[in-house]
């Protein structure tokens, strides 16, 4: 039983708008999903204690930032968040080298840490070609990177990511979307991603709270959350299924991913570099279950696995496959008819059947140095 | 023209606006700041009781600090015990510009203030910043050229004054006679070269204060 990450217990209203959030969840890194308008801005903005709930508690990673019970409300900068809006709000009158710098004189900063996390950042984050420039002749996805790299630099417990990417456009989510894997791979910070799409959740999250006109009406990893059948309309753009993995070798449109040192996939993506560290997502009913190895298919991928679980919906049967030797699980969507007529039980051993273009690629970021 | 040089003047002139200007750059800033930043029942009380000196007759200004430093007011040396030195003085001359200047320069002050996005304070102080770090390391960068003009728009008015001034601190040459008063009195004496030069002399201060005026309030470009 691991402790609880992120206690929030929200009450307030803002401008005539009800918040009531019941969060508690030991992910380290939670997503907020939910319609525009269901308060995940004004959550967040409590969270950062530029506004002020009526009543409640916030406690991140066993830190109480706020405890009406308490009559405790820390300012702002004491609560040691790394924000990033949707706007990025950086300082308009500073370089980007200052934006950064701005935050630096926070107390787990002063022994000298300052220079060496400024360093690690602006190399995560690619800002090095970035540092002379002014706010106003950045693109938008700079302007983000530059939000997220100033949140960092100023050595925050947590991050608060306040839907970082909204305002920019598909082709540059999927340039930032690995940048902000890497922060949350290499930092290890608790991590609060807001965003309204399932996709980033699936990528970024461990577990996702669906918030819906104030309140929080669900709670689950992403794949669980967006398999649902509530999300049901929202299950083509969301793959069921989400796996990490490294490039080991690229051959012109077909790079093959590692997934464990044993388990590889290929995958047609064109311009992978070996080295490169990829999120792929799968969706559950473009997966094939065979009971004998098949031969002779145009399928590239076929993999052996056992049935870990056998679920069956309305939709019809969810089977999660574990994939072998000890590889992650997959979600594969079957009718009840042919998990009948194939016999599936649990603990059998059967072959996943993937076509090597139906793997999409979420997020790839190309090795650093 | 009545015993005093037209340097003479310009001099007195230059010397009540810019003392003017000193005397109300901190309440003009701080009362710009907290009537942008601040919210309270009685704001918009205080809003009208700064506009007022903009709607009131000049000499009722004059006449309202007279009474208040005539030796029996209530800051009349009487009171006090000493002599504040305010009428027919320059110090009163500078008194009664800085009243007439100050709400021009609040209102200047605060629409700068409100032209700063307040969350880009806040997003200072999450960094970690003290509110006294926010205030002077971006609130004040970023209204600087409006608060810039806010000053020289109270420095302009005090350039002009006259009403107020004539009344507290007199008409005295070398000492009280601004340029304002001064043309007043060369009309008086029938001196139309003299009135006329010292118009002139108006007309390119008061173009060179508000040109740059103008200026500092216009959208500085971006990136700039």
């Amino acid at each position: 039983m691991s402790a609880a990450v992120f206690e929030l217990r929200v009450q307030a209203t803002f401008g005539g708008f009800e918040l009531a959030v019941e969060l508690v969840s030991s992910a380290r890194r939670l997503g907020l999903f939910g319609p525009s308008g269901a308060g995940k801005t004004s959550l967040a903005e409590s969270i950062a204690g530029w506004r002020a709930p009526r009543a409640g508690s916030i406690a991140l990673d066993g830190r109480t930032l706020f405890d009406s019970a308490r009559a405790l409300a820390l300012p702002p900068e004491r609560r040691g968040l790394g924000y990033v809006p949707q706007d990025g709000l950086l300082f308009p009158h500073r370089d980007v080298r200052a934006n950064l710098a701005a935050g630096g004189g926070r107390a787990s900063l002063r022994r000298g840490g300052q220079r060496a996390l400024f360093q690690r950042v602006v190399e995560v984050l690619e800002l090095g070609p970035l540092l002379e420039r002014r706010p106003a002749t950045l693109s938008g996805g700079e302007r983000q990177r530059v939000a997220l790299g100033r949140a960092m630099c100023s050595g925050p417990d947590a991050l608060i990511l306040d839907e970082p990417m909204a305002s920019l456009d598909h082709a540059l989510r999927q340039r930032i979307l690995p940048y902000l894997v890497r922060v949350g791979e290499e930092f290890e910070l608790p991590m609060l991603y807001v965003s309204h799409e399932p996709i980033e959740h699936l990528v970024l999250c461990e577990e996702v709270a669906l918030l819906e006109r104030g309140r929080v009406t669900a709670q689950a990893p992403p794949a669980d959350l967006f398999a649902s059948a509530w999300h049901a309309e929202r299950l083509d753009q969301a793959p069921r299924n989400v796996l990490r993995g490294t490039v080991s070798t690229s051959t012109g449109d077909v790079a093959r991913v590692a997934l464990t040192p044993e388990i590889a996939l290929d995958v047609s993506a064109a311009g992978l570099a070996p080295g490169a560290r990829v999120v792929l997502g799968l969706s559950a009913d473009e997966i094939l279950v065979a009971i004998r190895r098949p031969e002779g298919l145009s399928a590239r991928n076929v993999l052996p696995a056992t049935v870990a679980a056998l679920d069956a919906s309305r939709a019809g049967v969810v089977l999660r496959a574990r994939l072998e030797p000890e590889g992650p699980c997959l979600d594969v969507l079957l009718t009840r008819a042919s998990t009948e007529s194939l016999g599936l039980a649990p603990g059998a051993r059967i072959f996943l059947v993937l076509k090597s273009n139906s793997v999409r690629v979420l997020s790839a970021l190309a090795p650093s140095g | 023209m009545a015993g005093a040089s037209t340097i003479e003047v310009l001099l007195v002139t230059l010397r009540v606006a810019a003392g003017a200007t000193a005397l109300i750059a901190l309440p003009a800033l701080a009362l710009g700041w907290w009537l942008a930043r601040r919210e309270f029942s009685a704001k918009s009380v205080v809003e009208t009781f700064v506009a007022l000196p903009i709607v009131l007759p000049p000499t009722a200004i004059g006449y309202l600090l007279l009474a208040l430093f005539a030796r029996s007011g209530p800051l009349g040396s009487e009171t006090l015990g000493f002599d504040p030195g305010v009428l027919f003085t320059a110090r009163g001359a500078t008194l009664a510009s800085a009243v007439v200047a100050l709400p021009l320069a609040v209102r200047t002050a605060r629409l700068a203030f409100e032209g700063v996005d307040p969350r880009l304070e806040w997003m200072g102080r999450s960094l970690g910043l003290s509110r006294a770090a926010v205030l002077s390391g971006i609130t004040l960068p970023l209204a600087g050229r409006g608060l810039c003009a806010a000053l020289l728009l109270g420095f302009s008015r005090a350039l002009g004054e006259f009403g107020a001034t004539v009344i507290v601190a007199g008409n005295i040459p070398g000492r009280t006679q601004t340029l304002a008063l001064a043309i007043f009195t060369d009309i008086q004496l029938g001196d139309t070269r003299g009135a006329l030069r010292l118009v002139g002399l108006c007309v390119l201060i008061a173009f060179a204060t508000v040109f740059a005026v103008e200026r500092l309030l216009r959208r500085p470009k971006e990136g700039a």
